[in-house]
């Protein structure tokens, strides 16, 4: 229909250039219109003069305004316009067409039980491929996980174990770098296995002004499935240490059904979660709390059964690795007079195999009592005053110590231990603590969560009840019982706390985890933040220890809540070489990033290092990698490195400086075949849209593919001729011109003015 | 011939318990003992610490079986102000002026993670009170017991404390132990006798002759309950103002008192 009142496809209006061909200047024709427009007004102005008014007024603009438009049309047409649009010029230029070979397109899921390959086939092979050749040097090509030219449409096999749609692209632009590419016809799903289409590939095919073309082909959404989206899970755990796991997950066709999500390390489940299936396509975010277990590389399936009549069962589960660390991280706990909640806390952490506590306490003026020290000589001169005696710890607990006991080095050594070393500091209340140890007036007062004023009467020996804030539900700090609606309850009910520290409200970015109650009043208990590298908190008492006294014994409340607050304190504290990849799990892909940092024991960054990674193979055999300094990021390192075979990989991150090492690190990396094509199966077709209109390209689907030879000529990439087209002979013109005269004459008799 | 056993057994009974009874009446007091006691204006402080006395029930009452003045409130209250002045003095802890009194038939105990009792050679726990006290002691709380002499005396205080730990010896605290190096160095010790040496010209009472330094392990290897055996610590703070009563048993009174208190506030 619009061809045929416009004479000529979408496209020639979407890429011309509007022109006049008539040569007369365009206020020649402003000028003309403004004498017509005022000369078919006169016998109307004339009458209503004269008193042989018939109409009312409006009826007389209306007939005046129909007359003037078509004189003005018939008038714009004498200056001849027209669109000016780039075409190929034809067997002059090539046309590359690229169709998905990945295993994706072999769902059977195209309109009459076909696959996604054979409708493509189908669609070549049914005249777009004859069309094109009519015109254009046509070259085919196959992508999967790396380009192939294309003989013949039989040889596309739908194998492939993934989509690399970017290298394709950059591939077809570099194959075509000597002769005029015109444009580029993509068949495919759009499920890219790679993260999408790069910045870098489309600017390259921008730049050239190549369109590509895109045909979506597959179901854009199934009527039964459940996927697991992504899983959030932290590369490192301590052992024996609470992790959560967070899983997104989206479904098709199952609303309201309750499905049981695990995560299981082999065949033994650690942790499950039963869950209500939301709406249709909206994703569901869940958790699930696990215990990390002895130390270890663990590979962890996370998923769901398949379920009823699922039409794709491949993708309800996935593999993440979790490396859990042997190490004992170290928390330094000062305490400014002896106190009930310093032996409290210490006997909890006794119990905890995965952080140890090294503590101070000032029982006199000039008497330090240390207990869990490594060595006789560890602290002995009191609070450390060098980086490296203070940064040997992951963790500092402040409890009731006034800032005048730090000297201002010290104080600067305690921001930098957050700051610059990545370390947890946890302030706890006391009479001489936060406000009342005149925190609120020193230079370190940004470290604190809570904001806190110069008084000196905050803290109170007064019992509180306590509660869980809202930020605190989803904490694993606060987490005392694993179902969340219980933990609310359990906070309710923990005994009062001996004492309490009034602090300010929590600072932007902060987290208060639990409240305690006094006078109707809630007040920040605890509350969190990251600072620098590092992170903060402040638990607004001292007095946690009746938790354990006034539960019965075989409670294990109070232990619970110090030792995972003592794991959030130290866990993500870096070593002095943090080694990294961004990806732990290559699905159908190859290239690993390796990323190092490296510092030394004040912890800043090591520029001139020699760094290698020793990549142990699943075979048992290992190769060595050397990485490169980053430019622009002092003390990072990093290498790429290909992993040939699927399996498990240990990568071992060794730094020196000249003789001195300066630590090593490592993290398990695994490559999975074969997996990736089974997420994200359904038509991407946001992302085939995308790539179209980003590209000047148009998006088809399997039934409007058959306009695509026609549209492929306006393009202006390749060898390209401007053709004028005329648009004085459109239907639509002389339809308009009838109409209007039609219209006029209809009204004229209706008001009686014929 | 058997209603004559029957009156030997009885005489000798009440020979033996008028005996023990005898030896506590015939201890001497001083006036200051019973005197008026004065509050301290800052008796009302709220403080981390508070030295807590367990009353316990005995068969010594003047007033009944918790009666005031049960062997429970020896010393009371003298001894507990007058100890608690020099603790204030020598550590930064922050303690109250005047003392608490708990006993196992509440829950009140369980504020208190530090607890007294004295002449424990007379109390009498049931198994109400001795379950309370074990729970309190595996929770993380601590007792000190002194004031009891001799075999007797030590008969009856391991008959309650074995209803507490069934299965948990009492055993002899070394030198090394944490709990006499915590603030002080306590290796040079030696028995802290009670006012009754200004009588009895000897340091010891009954058959007490040496001062026994021992104690209630928790699984860990931590004193849950310090045991002054053969010593009179209560008396040493009580009358450490007194000009007779000799300065080196007072301070090792208060170092000891003062190590038992630190040592149960970081252990």
């Amino acid at each position: 229909m619009f061809e045929f009142l416009f004479s000529y496809p979408s496209r020639v209006y979407e890429k011309g250039q509007f022109v006049l061909l008539g040569g007369w200047p365009i206020w020649a024709w402003a000028l003309l219109a403004i004498t017509v427009a005022g000369g078919l007004a006169w016998p109307y102005f004339r009458s209503r003069n004269d008193g042989e008014v018939r109409i009312q007024g409006w009826q007389s603009v209306v007939l005046w305004g129909l007359q003037a438009a078509m004189a003005l049309l018939l008038l714009s047409l004498l200056w001849q316009p027209a669109l000016l649009v780039a075409t190929l010029k034809p067997q002059q230029n090539v046309v590359a067409v690229v169709v998905d070979d990945s295993k994706s397109m072999a769902i059977a899921d195209e309109s009459g039980g076909k696959t996604r390959a054979a409708t493509a086939k189908e669609i070549l092979n049914a005249g777009l491929l004859e069309q094109l050749k009519k015109q254009f040097q046509v070259r085919m090509y196959k992508v999967g996980r790396s380009l192939e030219r294309l003989d013949k449409t039989e040889d596309i096999q739908a194998t492939q174990t993934a989509t690399r749609l970017s290298d394709a692209l950059r591939g077809v632009a570099a194959e075509s770098a000597s002769v005029p590419l015109g444009a580029i016809v993509l068949l495919s799903d759009g499920g890219d296995n790679a993260g999408g289409i790069d910045l870098a590939t489309l600017s390259e095919v921008r730049s050239r002004r190549i369109p590509v073309h895109t045909v979506g082909l597959g179901r854009e959404k199934y009527d039964r499935d459940l996927e697991i989206m992504s899983v959030d899970l932290p590369a490192r755990a301590l052992a024996d240490s609470r992790i959560t796991a967070q899983v997104t997950l989206r479904q098709t066709g199952y609303a309201k059904t309750k499905v049981n999500l695990t995560l299981r390390d082999g065949t033994k489940i650690l942790g499950q979660q039963t869950m209500v299936m939301k709406a249709d396509g909206e994703p569901q975010t869940e958790s699930i709390l696990f215990n990390a277990g002895p130390a270890g590389p663990k590979a962890l399936q996370i998923g769901v059964a398949p379920l009823e009549n699922e039409e794709n069962r491949a993708n309800n589960q996935v593999t993440r690795l979790v490396n859990v660390e042997a190490t004992k991280p170290r928390i330094l706990y000062i305490e400014g007079e002896p106190k009930w909640e310093y032996k409290f806390i210490r006997r909890a952490l006794e119990e905890d195999k995965t952080v140890s506590i090294t503590s101070m306490l000032r029982t006199t003026q000039n008497k330090i009592y240390r207990q869990g020290v490594a060595e006789p000589k560890e602290l002995e001169n009191g609070f450390p005053d060098k980086a490296e005696e203070l940064f040997q710890y992951q963790g500092l607990i402040i409890g009731g110590v006034e800032i005048g006991y730090f000297t201002t080095a010290q104080q600067e050594l305690i921001r930098q231990f957050v700051d610059r070393r990545g370390g947890g500091l946890l302030f706890l209340g006391g009479r001489n603590g936060l406000s009342d140890g005149g925190w609120g007036r020193s230079g370190l007062l940004d470290l604190l969560p809570v904001s806190i004023g110069d008084r000196r009467d905050t803290f109170k020996r007064d019992r509180a009840k306590v509660e869980l804030a809202p930020g605190g539900q989803d904490s694993l700090i606060t987490r005392l019982v694993e179902n969340p609606e219980a933990n609310i309850e359990r906070w309710k009910k923990l005994p009062e706390i001996e004492n309490y520290q009034e602090t300010g409200a929590a600072k932007p970015g902060a987290v208060v985890l639990a409240e305690f109650l006094v006078g109707g009043k809630r007040m920040p208990l605890l509350a969190t933040q990251n600072y620098g590298r590092g992170r903060s908190a402040v638990l607004a008492t001292a007095g946690t220890w009746r938790w354990q006294m006034l539960q019965p014994l075989e409670d294990k409340t109070h232990e619970l809540f110090w030792e995972q607050l003592c794991r959030w304190l130290v866990t993500s504290s870096p070593p002095r070489v943090l080694s990294s990849t961004p990806k732990q799990v290559l699905t159908d892909e190859t290239k690993v990033q390796i990323r190092a940092e490296v510092r030394d024991k004040t912890y800043l960054p090591v520029s001139d290092a020699q760094v290698q990674a020793r990549v142990l193979l699943p075979d048992g055999s290992s190769e060595m990698v050397d990485m490169r300094p980053e430019p622009m990021s002092a003390g990072q390192y990093t290498a790429t490195w290909d992993a040939d075979k699927p399996g498990a990989y240990v990568a071992e991150i060794v730094a020196k400086r000249g003789t001195e090492e300066l630590g090593t690190d490592l993290f398990n990396f695994r490559r999975e075949d074969g997996v990736a094509e089974n997420f994200g199966s359904e038509q991407n077709k946001e992302l085939l849209e995308k790539l179209s209109a980003q590209t000047g390209g148009v998006y088809y689907s399997p039934s409007t593919a058959s306009k695509l030879a026609k549209d492929i000529s306006y393009s202006e990439a390749g060898i390209t001729v401007r053709e004028a087209k005329d648009l004085w002979n459109l239907p639509i013109v002389f339809f308009l011109i009838l109409s209007m005269r039609a219209t006029e004459w209809m009204l004229r008799r209706k008001w009686g003015v014929v | 011939m058997r209603s004559r056993i029957w009156i030997f057994s009885l005489v000798l009974a009440f020979m033996v318990i008028s005996l023990t009874y005898a030896q506590r009446r015939s201890r001497p007091s001083f006036d200051d003992e019973d005197g008026p006691v004065i509050t301290p204006p800052d008796a009302g402080e709220k403080t981390e610490f508070t030295f807590t006395r367990l009353r316990y029930p005995s068969f010594r009452g003047g007033s009944g079986y918790w009666g005031v003045r049960g062997s429970w409130s020896t010393d009371y209250p003298k001894a507990d102000r007058q100890f608690v002045q020099g603790v204030r003095r020598l550590t930064r802890l922050h303690v109250r002026s005047v003392e608490d009194v708990v006993d196992l038939d509440s829950d009140e105990i369980f504020n208190h993670p530090w607890i007294y009792a004295v002449e424990v050679g007379h109390w009498d726990l049931n198994e109400k009170q001795a379950a309370k006290l074990r729970e309190y002691l595996l929770k993380g709380g601590f007792l000190m017991v002194d004031d009891f002499h001799g075999s007797i005396e030590w008969e009856i205080f391991t008959a309650s404390l074995s209803r507490v730990f069934p299965d948990r010896p009492v055993v002899d605290l070394a030198n090394k132990e944490p709990i006499f190096h915590v603030m002080y160095d306590l290796d040079e010790r030696f028995q802290i006798p009670g006012i009754v040496m200004f009588y009895s010209g000897q340091t010891y009472e009954q058959d007490g002759v040496e001062g026994k330094w021992r104690g209630v392990l928790d699984d860990k290897g931590r004193v849950m309950v310090g045991i002054c055996h053969n010593m009179d610590i209560g008396d040493a703070w009580e009358h450490a103002d007194m000009p007779r009563y000799p300065e080196h048993y007072a301070s090792l009174a208060y170092r000891i008192g003062i190590n038992y208190i630190v040592y149960s506030m970081t252990h």
